[in-house]
């Protein structure tokens, strides 16, 4: 894969050709530097295979967090025709919806003081964690998991009083996707995640404790209402055992389909179906069922952030507590882009939109959207406003990480989970983690460096730094 | 009659070598009991039953239902007491234990999937979620 050409300074293309069947040709956006990085695994082949697409059309794109996935790379976007394109379950991946959501709490971190670790052992107290993740209490069966899928979040407000207008208003589609049908979620994927609303889940699943370290545009920052100095939380988890069921249930019924339509595809993973096919309009039910799901999860993981803001800092704090936004980076979905409709599959890709787009809330239409970059702990995380660029040349997208660089067996051999722990707070960082090998595989030499993915997708024009966030405490599952 | 374990950046590859297909399952029930943390003969058993397209979307279905089996009842498979296995569908009587095991598998891909013979014998590879 070193046949990637440079069409300008952060973007290269793999040409029609590289690999056979390619529609289209594959782009990604890099630096010579994460450039070679990324050629350390499959992801630009992963890359060409979605240019193979049925309906695919521009290019395949890649963000520079790109990192081998199965099928589609991790950090992949594909843009199919609306009309005879395709959908990809895989394009979306399996845990549907998963993404970021950040709150600001009304103080400074010297205000925090003597309190923060108080803070994150509460946090890690009221918020379950790791791949099970059974036992939630506001776990949902029956008519009110029904409403959920339906609904999303706004069933757990009309229901159970959990969240606030505010949030959904503060929420990418308002946190509930049009079309969703619970009737096509089966019932194995019901049950997997029936218990686990409200749980955090495992791998890169995280819950952050921060402060704002850097401003670099006041005017945008305080629109989002974040200042310097300020304390964050930012929440990162998606639909857990539910959204994975969907996503398995779909590929296997895709792939038995894909010699009556007549797909030859370079891997079984990138199975699909016509968007307007019995397939295809199953899975976008199901899949924005899924989705909702996980905007509850995380509107739940919300509410027990400010449980638990309230018990240590006060109910003051925990009432002026707010949502900056909430965005997704595994989702497909039906937009209008130069003039016409395509389905944008974002696999670990963040939607963002630039100012004035009509999907952007009010009060945020003069700074683009917000979207959030978590980088791994120990380092630092973003928040960046979207920027025209991305409508032209990324069909409305950016990057959603730093991007893994290492494999979870070779982080535990490199890292040693203790000593990591003790590194991390010496640092300043409080650390509640259900296990040192986990901690240990999540560790920030995994990871590329979130600082040159975000300088790379501001030059790119896709996206532009607002502010930066250091961490000051994290849970992890 | 092997299997092993492939790590990758974001994945967790199985691959197995076995003399035939009846083989080939053995080895992903006992690679994925290893994977749980679970030794031994088990007493209890359990009937599993899959359908899929071909031998590799079997294989996969296969080790999907041996996950859910775990994560669902906390039962670990350790072996296969009964096996009938069609064209497009498996039936059979799984031993194993009750436990705890962690739930590691999120899911089973259709990546790089693979169950074919292979000289004498039969290779098969599988990628995990996890």
């Amino acid at each position: 894969m070193s046949e990637a050409r440079r069409l300008e300074n952060e973007l290269w293309e793999l040409p029609v050709g590289t690999v056979p069947g390619m529609r289209v040709p594959a782009r990604v956006f890099a630096d010579p530097e994460l450039l070679a990085a990324i050629e350390q695994d499959r992801s630009l082949e992963q890359l060409a295979n979605v240019a193979t697409l049925p309906g695919i059309v521009d290019a395949a794109l890649a963000m520079p967090d790109i990192h081998q996935g199965y099928g589609f790379p991790v950090g992949g976007v594909a843009a199919t025709d609306a009309a005879d394109g395709v959908i990809s379950p895989g394009g979306v991946g399996y845990d549907i919806n998963c993404g970021v959501r950040l709150l600001t709490l009304p103080i400074e971190f010297d205000e925090l003081a003597d309190r923060r670790e108080a803070l994150v052992h509460e946090l890690s107290r009221r918020v379950p964690v790791g791949t099970g993740g059974k036992g939630a209490r506001e776990g949902l069966r029956g008519a009110k998991l029904e409403r959920v899928l339906s609904l999303g979040p706004r069933a757990l407000l009309d229901d159970l009083g959990i969240g606030s207008a505010e949030e959904l208003h503060f929420t990418e589609s308002g946190g509930c996707l049009e079309g969703a049908d619970p009737a096509a979620v089966s019932p194995r994927a019901r049950e997997r995640g029936a218990g686990q609303i409200g749980t955090l889940g495992s791998g890169n699943h995280f819950l952050e404790l921060q402060r704002v370290s850097d401003v670099y545009d006041e005017e945008a920052a305080n629109a989002f209402g974040l200042r310097r100095g300020q304390v964050t939380v930012l929440i990162h988890s998606g639909s857990r055992g539910l959204g994975h069921q969907v996503c398995t249930d779909f590929v296997k019924r895709m792939d038995a389909r894909l010699g009556h339509y007549g797909f030859e595809l370079p891997d079984r993973q990138l199975s699909c179906a016509p968007i307007d096919s019995p397939e295809g309009r199953d899975y976008l039910r199901a899949m924005a069922a899924a989705a909702n799901f996980a905007w509850a999860n995380r509107a739940t993981l919300a509410h027990r952030v400010r449980e638990s803001v309230g018990s240590v800092l006060g109910r003051d704090v925990a009432d002026n507590t707010r949502q900056v936004y909430d965005v997704a980076h595994n989702v497909a979905k039906l937009e209008q882009h130069a003039g016409g409709t395509v389905c944008v599959h974002r696999k670990g890709a963040t939607r963002a939109f630039p100012p004035g787009h009509p999907e952007i809330p009010p009060e945020y239409t003069q700074a683009g959207q917000p979207v959030f970059i978590p980088g791994s702990m120990g380092t630092a995380s973003y928040v960046l406003a979207g920027r025209r660029g991305a409508m032209e040349r990324s069909f409305g997208t950016t990057c959603h990480g730093a991007g893994r660089r290492m494999s979870r067996t070779a982080v535990r051999k490199a890292v040693d989970g203790g000593q990591l722990r003790r590194q991390l707070e010496a640092d300043g960082i409080v650390v509640r983690a259900l296990s040192a090998r986990g901690l240990a595989e999540e560790a920030p030499e995994a990871y590329k460096d979130v600082d040159r993915v975000v300088e790379i997708v501001e030059r790119a024009g896709l996206a532009a730094r607002v502010v930066r966030l250091r961490p000051v405490g994290v849970v992890k599952g | 009659m092997s299997y092993r374990w492939v790590d990758h950046t974001a994945e967790l590859e199985l691959e197995i070598e076995a003399s035939d297909e009846r083989e080939v399952l053995e080895e992903a029930v006992r690679a994925l009991a290893e994977l749980l943390g679970v030794k031994g003969p088990g007493e209890l058993h359990r009937p599993v039953a899959v359908t899929a397209a071909d031998r590799p979307a079997l294989l996969a279905a296969w080790i999907e239902e041996l996950a859910f089996l775990a994560e669902s009842e906390g039962f670990v498979a350790t072996g296969i007491v009964e096996l009938t296995l069609g064209d497009d569908h498996l039936h059979a009587a799984v031993a194993g234990m009750l436990d705890a095991p962690p739930p590691l598998v999120k899911a089973v891909t259709y990546h790089r999937l693979a169950f074919e013979a292979s000289g004498e014998g039969y290779v098969a590879r599988v990628v995990l979620d996890v």
